[in-house]
């Protein structure tokens, strides 16, 4: 199969991440190409979940796209690409940015996860609803997410959104897998609560 | 364990991320406990309706990154030329595209695409690997220091058929003492033919290396008309410059001042402080000693 990108030969298909790293860091034709249709839309995602604007979080992850290409190739040696845990790496340099982004263009209107009461953990109660529509589902869903804070918006996308494991948003967000289950468990309570909140009950 | 404690663990439970013992307790602790299945359920029910929000991009950033992150090869004659918008970045002799990608990569951390190259790109690289003269090459080589910047510039103003000195070079950059350094730096060439480096050879004689060999070299600097022989036989006799006694100029032998000075004229130092001693001066054109 010939590469869109070089007309060389592409890689295998089954490139695991740090044989993904190395490859860019090689610059073997058509690597970084693959790099970004591996990794732009979760990022994407990740950003606009952060920052809330989709222009900007295009803008974040494009600058973490090239900022990545020139840690690969011209600052890591092919032993610290082989070693490196691409994936957080990637997310949590397009973190650092949105974060950066975000603290440039306002202060912060949300409120810290750390300033939710947690004390009454009580289970979730069962909400009886009508059948709603996918989409305005969805819509409803978006909504309340905007009104969470963003340590617990960029949670619930790195958990239920990207899938990623406890260990891996460890190394993205910096804390440990004991304390990222509470937060993404408040996180997700916080979700519920904004839903009723919008004085619509969720339909399970 | 407490209905707090579960909670917090049913997502990871969810996923088999529990340490063994956890997942041992977690699960005891939802067979007994109905509120907490309940949440669980509601918890899949959430996880499961966030899904859906995963967004794409509104458009793919992949042509920008492009942009940054591949330059252009085409094969000119008997060289495979890498090169940007702004210039000729790379030249090599190897016989396929994938010789020039590990240095390449090494040198600006780019991939290569074949992209046929611009005509006038295309009419030097082929003047100079001809050996013809070219001026004003168009070269980018972006990650280059101050020093190789001026060194190759430096180069570029050797006229064909003649040859310079490392120290020449190394004087003419204004550092004088640096001689190894230049001579690193035009070994590292990574234009050669479009920047002459062959036509700098060592002041003690001989053609000197080269990236495709001395003999290669030797054989260049033939075809442009330097007389190789001629010059080891001076080399040999420790002549470096020949002056004019009509003129009381002394250049580097192979200037073309020098070469049509006439043979009972013609008046050889072994180095600069002798001919200026001698009353010499140093030529404008070759600049066997720089002005000070």
């Amino acid at each position: 199969m010939k590469n869109s990108w070089t007309g060389g030969e592409t890689l295998p298909q089954a490139v695991d991440d740090g044989g993904l790293a190395v490859a860019v860091h090689r610059c073997d034709p058509g690597a970084f190409e693959r790099l970004i249709q591996r990794f732009e839309r979760p990022l994407f995602t990740y950003a606009d979940g952060i920052l809330q604007n989709a222009f900007d979080a295009q803008e974040v992850v494009q600058d973490a796209l090239m900022r990545a290409h020139k840690a690969l190739t011209r600052q890591y040696d092919e032993e610290r690409c082989r070693q490196l845990a691409l994936r957080p790496w990637l997310f949590r340099t397009v973190r650092n940015l949105s974060l950066n982004k975000r603290r440039s263009k306002r202060s912060s209107l949300e409120q810290p996860l750390e300033s939710f009461d947690d004390g009454r953990l009580g289970p979730f109660v069962h909400l009886e609803g009508s059948e709603l529509e996918r989409k305005e589902e969805v819509e409803l869903l978006k909504r309340a997410m905007s009104l969470l804070p963003v340590d617990a918006r960029e949670l619930i996308v790195l958990r239920f959104m990207e899938e990623m494991p406890y260990a891996e948003i460890a190394k993205t967000v910096g804390a440990s897998e004991a304390a990222l289950r509470g937060k993404v468990f408040r996180s997700l309570k916080l979700l519920r609560d904004a839903l009723e909140q919008k004085g619509v009950a969720y339909a399970m | 364990m407490q209905c707090r404690a579960a909670l917090t663990r049913i997502d990871a439970l969810r996923t088999r991320e529990l340490a063994p013992i956890e997942q041992t307790a977690v699960e005891q602790h939802l067979k007994t406990c109905r509120s907490c299945n309940e949440s669980t359920e509601d918890v899949d029910h959430l996880v499961h309706a966030v899904k859906a929000l995963a967004v794409a991009p509104p458009r793919s950033c992949c042509d920008d990154v492009k942009a940054q992150c591949v330059d252009s090869v085409d094969r000119v004659g008997d060289v495979w030329v890498a090169f940007s918008n702004d210039g000729i970045r790379m030249i090599s002799t190897g016989d396929s595209i994938d010789d020039l990608r590990a240095p390449y990569a090494k040198r600006y951390g780019r991939e290569l695409a074949p992209a046929p190259i611009p005509a006038a790109l295309r009419k030097q690289v082929e003047a100079a690997v001809s050996g013809e003269g070219v001026d004003a090459p168009k070269v980018d080589l972006e990650s280059a220091s101050d020093l190789e910047h001026d060194v190759l510039q430096t180069l570029t103003r050797i006229p064909r058929g003649q040859v310079r000195t490392y120290a020449w070079v190394a004087r003419q950059v204004g550092r004088p003492r640096a001689v190894r350094a230049v001579g690193n730096i035009i070994a590292k060439n990574v234009v050669p033919f479009v920047v002459p480096c062959h036509r700098v050879v060592p002041s003690a004689g001989g053609v000197g290396n080269y990236i495709f060999g001395s003999s290669t070299k030797r054989a260049l600097l033939e075809r442009e008309g330097v007389p190789v022989d001629e010059l080891e036989m001076l080399a040999r006799d420790h002549v470096r410059y020949i002056g004019s006694k009509t003129t009381h100029i002394f250049c580097f032998p192979t200037c073309r001042d020098a070469r049509r000075i006439q043979d009972k004229n013609r008046v050889p130092f072994r180095d600069a402080d002798e001919a200026l001693e001698g009353g010499y001066r140093p030529c404008r054109n070759c600049q066997p000693v720089v002005a000070a």
